[in-house]
């Protein structure tokens, strides 16, 4: 998964060369071009254009359309984008390249397509990145999620050593071999905006061409969320909730609904993570958590893969 | 003589997959070539990038003569049907087996003709046998397809003598073309020979050779690095993995804002090395400079690649500025009590328990080594505080080092800071041992206390497991004692451990903690001999009889043992004492009871009386020599009895006629062993 570190930039000469040719006049594609023109571009490829899926998730691997969806033989390709939480990943706005909060832009393709690498260079000229000028490399790294029993090889992205983009090959999903292999392509976008507006902060992206800054739209809510992730989240509640929404997941899954059976597993993944960032569950503690979640995904992967034939 | 050429193009495989399908392509070909007897001149060549695993043959037998064989049938008694089956699997006619006697019996047999197979043929044949027999230390599947590999295989090019092979391969056809771009795979290109490939790719600035590959990335380096005079320390794992991750290596020199320089060296290194895989520069006097080098993969025209990667560096660097200007001044004393929130294990209590326990562990020892209790203290009061701090959560590699850097700016004493700093060196058998008393004894404490506490809630290491690195913990504990000359007695501080556990109510079992726990370091310890290359059997006997109390005593006599055992004087050492074992062994009568204390007054002759004085030389000179033993000296003064053991044997018959004067010399030669065995138990060494 991309680690949520974006990187700041400082000349100005780079940003007007990321102009693409149609778009002369504008310095360079703000945050929310840079998201269409990526939906556009998918859309081409015949990528269902899908929205975000409505439930606090650390990662758009974990909105259904990727993770139930890259199980079983159906052909599948979409393409989002996903609100990503990560709590233990907030600074109160103060830092220019953490947040709690972040966008990531999601492909899925089922089976994994021969010209991927092609289509994937495509992509991000399309956002204004010509490859043949930068150093791009395709960087070894292996993924896996102990919370969704899942595991991928794969690569991430560097452009000029700086990381834009995460490539994998699913291997494993919900503890289900998968077949065929998906292929699952992560932008985090905050990163590659700042890295095509060369922006030092995060905070300063241009949202869209008449001035709105990622700032007045994120700002309160990274100071606010950071507060409530380590200082003002009831972890005792908290506690409860886990429990709560475990035995959902658990009758759901017994009574065969695996879609809402899985909406309470990613609801309990989340109350892990604020526990996790408030700092009260222990190392032991902590495996025992994940091993909780993963029981749940393993279950109800194999209830929606029968449900598909 | 024929060409073999073939061709494997991937999407990236990465460096370390890359070098162990080279290996196992390289070993697998010979291996078939040598069991088939097709004769080759020269090396089988085995290239790759990070998207082209190449093998080439340049002179490969066109041709083998198989020759010709005896192939043994059934039984002459066997029915007419197995006869028959028997003809039909060779394509033979009853004229062509004969019938022949062996020492199991009458068989028919049938002599093949020698035969002449076309080296293309059998290729061609077994080849996708061969491929599939590459053992990547992790695979995977891609699309719809089953073939397993290091990453997704495209296409397959093999070509012998200018033609190409064809075969199937899974979903994938062989050709003799390949794709010309890496990424974008339109283009094909046909190649009928290495050559013209090697040639082409080199005219695209491509270098397939990853040993070529490598000269020209170090040799670029050095050129630019001597002309800016700068230094680089050159990493080879690093130099590697990059060999391993660029077709066509372009170095540049980039620079980072010269501020960023105030943030400690060791995290400049880290970000540059693990994380960007650049190499970092020194100037003259070892100071790290602000240039470091990228080895880029295409030819930066715009200038790009250079901004970009300085931007990386400075956003990754000014990052750990800010936190290293938030940390060091966050008072580490003042931090202690937050220890209390950090779990350090699940039944070991929080790292605040952990320090405390350690604190005193640490008092301990500095009255031993003589060192200053009070600095001790609060060089381990201190020593966890920097696992809160944001940079060793960025950096954990740097655990410590932190620590170390936050007491020196704090104005900590640098012995103190130096031990903070050192605390969890050596790390097993790599890299530095510390060397100042201080940083040894926080060391020391920290690993007792860890040995300790998971012995004690009874997480050992299994032998296949050691999750929480004890086996690595109780190396590094050897190498604290041994490397550094110190006389320490580890029971004691196994014993003192358990003491301020219970202190903080965790009670163990402190009797079977002691017993197992030293038997462990006792079997670390001959890991370590063994390491340094001391003999089998002088590990096993000089571990044999003593406590791990006696590390350093161990290891030493067995290293001067093990390296002069072949000179005379550890020759007639050893065989002084085992010609007096022997005798002894073989004349003892089991009623005596030998207690080497023969009776002087029973001497009958000067022999006997100048063996005793001897061995009452070597008595003394053991208990004069105490801590400060020199145990070359000791064997050289053992051997030192082979002329008094030899006057004695040549004139003095032990088995005297009265059994008195008989036990006596018994008594004698026992004393002499007793003796020797001062500095080892000499009877299991083999000479």
């Amino acid at each position: 998964m991309l680690t949520n570190y974006l990187v700041l930039l400082k000349r100005d000469q780079f940003g007007r060369d990321m102009v693409s040719k149609k778009n002369k006049k504008k310095k360079f594609h703000s945050f929310q071009d840079t998201i269409l023109n990526l939906q556009k571009y998918w859309a081409k490829q015949g990528c269902l254009i899908l929205q975000p899926y409505d439930i606090e998730v650390g990662a758009g691997t974990f909105h259904p359309a990727t993770t139930l969806r890259s199980l079983g033989e159906k052909p599948w390709k979409t393409a989002y984008v996903q609100p990503s939480r990560r709590p233990s990943d907030g600074r109160y706005g103060d830092n220019p390249n953490r947040l709690q909060h972040y966008y990531q832009f999601q492909v899925l393709i089922k089976p994994s397509p021969q010209n991927i690498k092609k289509l994937y260079l495509n992509s991000i000229a399309s956002i204004g990145i010509n490859y043949k000028d930068h150093d791009i490399r395709f960087v070894e790294d292996d993924w896996e999620s102990p919370t969704l029993g899942a595991s991928g090889l794969g690569w991430e992205v560097w452009c000029n050593g700086m990381e834009i983009t995460q490539f994998t090959y699913f291997q494993q999903m919900a503890g289900i071999e998968c077949k065929p292999i998906s292929v699952e392509i992560t932008y985090g976008l905050e990163r590659l905006c700042m890295f095509i507006q060369n922006k030092k902060n995060v905070f300063d992206l241009e949202w869209n061409n008449d001035g709105v800054l990622y700032r007045e739209v994120f700002y309160q809510a990274e100071k606010e969320y950071s507060a409530y992730n380590f200082e003002f989240a009831n972890t005792n509640n908290l506690f409860k909730i886990f429990d709560m929404l475990e035995d959902e997941a658990k009758s759901l899954t017994e009574n065969k609904i695996s879609l809402p059976a899985y909406d309470q597993c990613l609801k309990a993944s989340h109350v892990f993570n604020i526990l996790d960032s408030r700092g009260v569950i222990s190392v032991a503690q902590r495996a025992e958590y994940i091993a909780r979640i993963r029981n749940l995904t393993k279950n109800i992967g194999k209830v929606w893969l029968e449900s598909q034939s | 003589m024929s060409e073999f050429f073939l061709e494997l193009f991937s999407e990236e495989i990465p460096a370390k997959l890359q070098v162990n399908a080279r290996k196992n392509i390289y070993d697998n070909l010979k291996k078939f070539f040598d069991e088939n007897e097709v004769k080759i001149k020269g090396q089988i060549k085995v290239f790759s990038t990070p998207n082209r695993l190449v093998v080439y043959i340049e002179k490969i037998a066109k041709s083998i003569n198989k020759k010709s064989e005896e192939i043994r049938g059934p039984s002459i008694k066997a029915p007419e049907q197995a006869i028959e089956g028997f003809m039909r699997s060779n394509n033979v006619k009853k004229n062509q087996i004969y019938k022949k006697t062996t020492d199991k019996g009458d068989f028919y047999f049938y002599k093949n003709p020698s035969k002449k197979i076309n080296t293309i043929e059998l290729i061609r044949e077994n080849i996708p046998n061969i491929l599939n027999k590459i053992s990547w230390n992790k695979s995977m599947k891609w699309g719809n397809h089953d073939l397993y590999w290091g990453r997704p295989l495209k296409s397959i090019l093999t070509v012998f003598d200018g033609k190409k092979i064809d075969y199937d391969f899974y979903h994938l056809k062989s050709s003799n073309n390949t794709y010309i771009d890496k990424d974008f795979e339109e283009k094909t290109k046909k190649f009928n020979n290495f050559k013209s490939y090697n040639s082409y790719f080199k005219s695209i600035g491509i270098i397939i050779d990853q040993d070529k590959r490598k000269s020209f990335i170090k040799n670029e380096l050095l050129k630019l690095s001597n002309k800016k005079n700068l230094k680089i320390n050159f990493n080879e794992k690093l130099l590697d993995e990059i060999t391993n991750i660029v077709e066509k290596p372009k170095i540049l020199l980039c620079e980072f804002d010269k501020r960023f320089l105030e943030v400690p060296k060791e995290i400049i290194i880290i970000t540059m090395q693990n994380h960007q895989k650049y190499f970092p520069t020194f100037d003259k006097k070892e100071k790290i400079t602000n240039n470091f080098f990228v080895v880029a993969d295409v030819k930066d025209k715009e200038g790009f690649v250079k901004d970009g990667n300085e931007r990386v560096v400075e956003a990754r660097l000014s990052d750990a500025e800010f936190f290293w200007k938030r940390n060091r001044s966050n008072n580490l004393v003042k931090q202690v009590s937050k220890l209390k929130d950090i779990s350090y294990f699940q039944g070991l209590g929080s790292y605040f328990d952990k320090v405390q326990r350690i604190r005193k562990l640490s008092a301990f020892i500095s009255d031993e080594l003589l060192i200053s209790k009070e600095k001790m203290e609060i060089a381990s009061s201190v020593c966890k505080v920097d696992l809160m701090s944001d940079l060793v959560g960025e950096f954990p590699e740097l655990q410590g080092v932190m620590g170390g850097y936050f007491a020196e700016s704090q104005g900590f004493d640098n012995e103190i800071s130096l031990a903070i700093s050192e605390h969890y060196l050596p790390i097993g058998m790599e890299g530095r041992t510390p060397k100042k008393l201080y940083s040894i004894a926080l060391s020391l404490s920290d690993k007792i206390d860890s040995l300790v506490g998971f012995f004690g809630i009874n997480l050992k290491p299994t032998s296949s497991k050691d999750p929480y690195a004890l086996r690595r913990m109780a190396i590094s504990l050897i190498r604290l004692i041994i490397e550094n000359n110190i006389n320490i007695k580890i029971r004691d501080l196994i014993s003192y451990s358990c003491v301020t556990y219970k202190e903080q109510s965790f009670e163990f079992d402190v009797k079977l903690l002691n017993n197992e726990l030293s038997e462990f370091i006792f079997e670390r310890l001959k890991n370590y001999m063994k390491e340094k290359e001391i003999r089998y059997d002088i590990i096993e006997s000089s571990t044999s009889i003593t406590t791990i109390d006696e590390i350093l005593k161990i290891f030493k006599k067995s290293s001067v043992l093990s390296k002069n055992i072949k000179k005379d004087y550890g020759l007639n050492t050893i065989a002084i004492y085992k010609r007096c074992l022997n005798i002894v062994n073989s004349e003892i009568n089991e009623k005596d009871e030998i207690n080497s204390s023969p009776d002087p007054g029973l001497f009958k002759n000067d022999f006997e009386k100048n063996l005793y004085k001897k061995i009452n030389d070597i008595r003394k000179y053991f208990s004069s020599a105490g801590r400060e033993e020199n145990y070359l000296e000791s064997l050289k003064t053992l051997s030192g009895a082979k002329l008094y053991v030899d006057n004695f044997f040549d004139n003095v018959v032990v088995n005297d006629d009265d059994p008195i004067i008989k036990k006596n010399r018994l008594e004698l030669l026992k004393m002499l062993c007793k003796s020797f065995e001062n500095y080892f138990n000499f009877s299991k060494i083999e000479a």
